[in-house]
């Protein structure tokens, strides 16, 4: 049993702790910062989502885990549900038999005829278009790490095989004013990620990469706002 | 008469603390109440503490660091520009207004940066 002054003493000094300032030094802080959208709109447009060039188009015969995936239906969807979801937008996605005049990713951001006819076919003020590229990599191998024996409780390395999924999804935005043709915004999105399995669903793979992607791309059209850490100082 | 010295002894420590803050002629009084109120979340609050530590010890760069922070969160980034600028003038190696300096500059290029063109616009 603790003598009484000792248990005071105790006392004492728990309460200074909890009643003192944070003289500590530095601390780590969060804060919100506010992103400004990228194109300057009034956030009631309509909005064209036109189709883009798949990239991975040539490598589906390679893989067969491509040719499980409609890149362009899904990222449509995606976007179109994202952007109606947070913005106030009208989305329309153009015509099943509208055909890309080329494949060719700077032709295509010249081609202001072309994006001119499809902001008047579909009454647009904007049209998005520009490429895709998903590929599924499997990264599995042997990697090196530290183990502690617990017969001499001495650390050893070993070899282990790792059996990993790496996804990695690149986006390049082209948005046009359906007005003239004019291209207002070029810009690229990337992401990978990587899933802790040889089998690692391809879908499962391709929406990780969307929604870590999904503030950036929303960016374009809309404000957002982003967390960042900074240091203060407490003395 | 040993319980009651404990007792004065207890009551000494106990206002001490709670009266840690009532110092606030003091910059340093001010920063650290900023801190914890900043840590809270409360940045108005906080960049006043600032500003009063400021004016208490114009040269420090810590209060310099803070305010800027604190102006940061509030979305005063011109303000916080200079702030930064002034704590590294100040205390040029020190590491923590260094890194968030660097990382404020970053943000701060890509928000002044107008990089899409009006949808109509000639």
């Amino acid at each position: 049993m603790l003598p009484r002054r000792a248990v005071a003493l105790l006392l004492a000094a728990s309460l200074l702790a909890a009643a003192t300032p944070a003289f500590a030094g530095v601390d780590q802080v969060k804060l919100r910062l506010p992103l400004k959208p990228r194109l300057p709109l009034r956030g009631n447009e309509r909005i064209a989502l036109a189709p883009f060039i798949v990239v991975t188009d040539a490598e589906k015969a390679k893989d067969k885990r491509l040719a499980n995936v409609d890149l362009q239906g899904e990222f449509h969807r995606f976007l179109k549900k994202q952007l109606e979801k947070k913005t106030k937008f009208d989305i329309v996605i153009t015509p099943a038999d509208l055909k890309l005049p080329t494949q060719n990713l700077t032709d295509l951001a010249k081609d202001r005829e072309f994006w001119t006819a499809v902001g008047a076919q579909t009454t647009s003020e904007i049209v998005v278009s520009g490429s895709l590229e998903f590929k599924v990599e499997d990264r599995s191998g042997y990697k090196t790490e530290e183990y502690t024996s617990p017969i001499d409780g001495r650390t050893y390395y070993r070899q282990v095989y790792v059996e990993q999924t790496g996804f990695l999804f690149d986006i390049v935005f082209l948005v046009f004013d359906g007005r003239n043709g004019e291209k207002l915004l070029q810009d690229e999105f990337k992401d990978f990620r990587q899933l802790s399995s040889r089998r690692a669903d391809e879908l499962q793979g391709l929406f990780e990469n969307l929604f870590s992607l999904e503030n950036q791309i929303l960016n374009t059209f809309v404000a957002r706002d982003r967390e960042a850490e900074r240091y203060i100082f407490g003395n | 008469m040993r319980q009651a010295r404990t007792s004065v002894l207890l009551f000494v420590l106990v206002a001490t603390a709670c009266t840690s803050y009532k110092n606030t002629d003091k910059a340093e009084t001010q920063l650290a109440f900023g801190s914890a109120v900043a840590k809270k979340g409360l940045w108005r609050e906080a960049a006043f503490r600032y500003e009063q530590a400021i004016v208490k010890a114009p040269d420090n760069a810590h209060a310099h660091n803070n305010l800027a922070v604190a102006l940061e969160a509030n979305g005063d980034f011109a303000r916080a520009l200079t702030e930064y600028k002034r704590a590294l003038e100040l205390d040029p190696n020190n590491n923590y207004i260094r890194r968030n300096y660097a990382r404020f500059a970053e943000f701060y290029t890509s928000y002044t940066k107008s990089s899409g063109k009006a949808a109509g616009a000639p």
